[in-house]
């Protein structure tokens, strides 16, 4: 198993997709840190302050999520549908043949690039954000106070947001379907599917991976930078959040293993 | 062929092995054993079975009935696979940006060897130079030899080739041939599948033939050959329209090959030599065709009938 998942980090590390991934972490991150001062200084874009209610410390501190909610179930898609894509599953099997522990090792490997593109992103709002806050007046430990509320959510939601689309590609396989459908599900039918649901039902339908996700991640997703998500819905509590989010990831990839993975490869 | 070393490879033992792919027969029950320290020619038509067989061997397929065994055991089953066993399967299954020692310091830890084993095998397969270049840039040829690098990773006791000469130049060929012979001499267990019957000729010792899914014949290429009824000896000929009423006036059978070609079946060149003698018929060239490697298989795999040799063990 520990031979599995070193193969597999040293697989995911010489793909560019990873790297375009992390790439893309940064510029999302300064745009929301940019978004977060605009919004604590009134209409985004013409006046900047510094952050100072709690929940804008919180936000500002958690800014890369608005980016890396879209890149972790990107880096899960690739962690599996490169291998299809490239036919190297094949060779996988062969070195590992007991096919659970590549999965297995898959969402370990998942895990610890989710958990390096958040921290990442802490660093990029930590090296931007917290100079620029006390450029405009800021106390920067009133900030750095907060790491401990807005870390651990951060992190959480991030890998089970990978693991997600880790599961999702174990289903579809093809790697352009794969990543397309993850982020569309997501954050293209979801929203729609939230807004029927209340609109004629008048159901709070928070149990979809985007609003699970940003109920595990608290206040950094919610508000005024969340687009799909107004103030007008009611989250599950957090740790409920957690498990149908680890749902969301752990299902499809259970129904990927049993109809796709353990089929024969041919 | 050479003398076999005292082996350390493992037999691989195919029992039954059955495998339907819908309402198609893909492997139908089929039965042959891989000794250790020999190069033994796993060979058949395209969609004969051979990389279906290949696959269950490695887990990769699943048979409807049937064993398919290294030593005894499952390969899944086998406690260091990748040391067991080495695959060439596909040379297209590389990620196009990886460099190639990385590719193989990933087989490597996989297989958890020494990551030090990939300038070993990079060395051997003749790819050191090209260890730092992207796969996406290596010609047919070097990924075929990439591939054998990774199958070589864990110094395995067996090695399953599928079609490895495929993309391989003439000169890729000819290497690929030494090495599989000196492999076998250390005596590991080679079992190669291709459709490149005269390349196979001079590479393997025993031949397992298989059409349909079935076997048709196997041993070593000695008792094969010589299990073959029909043996034709060719004689170019000024005169072949004499040669051809002499022929008949002696009851031999002979095929009209061309102008002045013809193929005289059944006889040995000391019982024609004489015939054409006495004939005084002018003889350009008279050479034993024999029964070679291609017309077993031709035969074989057309189901045209074998010596009692040539039947399935």
């Amino acid at each position: 198993m520990i031979n599995a998942v070193r193969a597999e980090l040293l697989k995911m590390r010489s793909m560019p997709g990873i790297w375009v991934c992390f790439g893309l972490a940064f510029p999302l991150t300064a745009l929301f840190v940019w978004a977060v001062f605009a919004q604590a200084g009134g209409t985004p874009g013409h006046t900047y302050s510094f952050v100072q209610t709690l929940n804008d410390r919180r936000q500002l501190l958690g800014a890369g999520y608005f980016g890396i909610q879209f890149l972790a179930p990107v880096l899960g898609a690739i962690c599996i549908t490169s291998e299809y894509r490239h036919k190297t599953i094949t060779s996988t099997f062969v070195l590992v043949p007991r096919r659970d522990r590549v999965l297995a090792a898959k969402v370990l490997v998942t895990a610890w690039w989710c958990v390096l593109i958040a921290l990442l992103s802490l660093v990029v709002v930590l090296a931007l954000g917290l100079p620029w806050n006390a450029a405009l007046g800021g106390v920067t430990s009133r900030v750095t106070g907060q790491l401990g509320a807005v870390v651990p959510g951060l992190v959480v939601a991030t890998v089970l947001l990978g693991l997600f689309g880790l599961g999702f590609g174990t289903l579809v396989k093809n790697q352009v379907a794969g990543i397309l459908l993850t982020i569309g599900f997501t954050f293209i039918l979801e929203p729609i599917l939230v807004l029927l649901a209340r609109g004629i039902f008048h159901y709070d339908l928070n149990w979809l991976p985007s609003a699970a996700a940003a109920s595990l991640a608290g206040s950094l997703a919610r508000g005024g930078l969340g687009g799909n998500h107004d103030a007008a819905t009611h989250y599950l509590p957090w740790w409920a959040g957690g498990l149908v989010m680890l749902a969301w990831g752990l299902i499809p990839l259970a129904l990927g293993y049993y109809t796709t993975v353990r089929r024969d490869v041919t | 062929m050479s003398t076999p070393s005292p082996p350390r490879g493992l037999p691989i033992e195919i029992s039954g092995l059955t495998k339907h792919f819908g309402s198609v027969l893909a492997v139908d029950h089929l039965d042959f054993v891989v000794e250790p320290g020999r190069v033994t020619g796993f060979l058949g038509p395209n969609g004969s079975g051979k990389t279906t067989t290949l696959r269950m061997l490695l887990g990769l397929v699943t048979p409807n009935a049937g064993r398919a065994t290294v030593g005894g055991q499952f390969y899944r089953d086998l406690p260091n696979p990748s040391g067991t066993v080495g695959a060439v399967l596909e040379a297209t299954s590389f990620h196009p940006a990886r460099r190639a020692r990385t590719h193989l310091r990933m087989v490597a830890r996989a297989g958890g060897h020494d990551e030090a084993r990939a300038d070993v095998v990079l060395d051997l397969v003749g790819l050191t130079a090209d260890g730092r270049r992207k796969v996406g840039g290596f010609s047919m040829g070097m990924r075929q030899r990439l591939e054998l690098a990774s199958a070589l990773i864990g110094d395995p006791d067996v090695l399953i080739l599928d079609e490895p000469s495929n993309g391989l130049d003439p000169q890729g060929i000819a290497w690929l041939r030494d090495f599989m012979r000196y492999l076998a001499g250390e005596g590991r267990t080679i079992l190669v599948s291709s459709h490149l019957l005269a390349e196979m000729a001079q590479t393997i010792d025993n031949a397992v033939i298989v059409s349909h899914g079935q076997l048709k014949a196997q041993g070593t290429l000695e008792s094969l050959t010589a299990g073959v009824a029909q043996a034709s000896m060719h004689a170019r000929t000024p005169e072949a329209d004499r040669l051809c009423a002499v022929l008949t006036d002696a009851g031999v059978r002979f095929r009209r090959l061309s102008v002045d070609l013809v193929a005289v079946d059944g006889m040995s060149p000391e019982q024609l030599g004489p015939l054409l003698a006495t004939n005084q018929i002018v003889l350009y060239e008279l050479t034993n065709e024999g029964a070679d490697l291609e017309s077993i298989f031709l035969s074989l795999t057309a189901g045209l009938g074998f010596g009692e040799l040539a039947q399935p063990t």
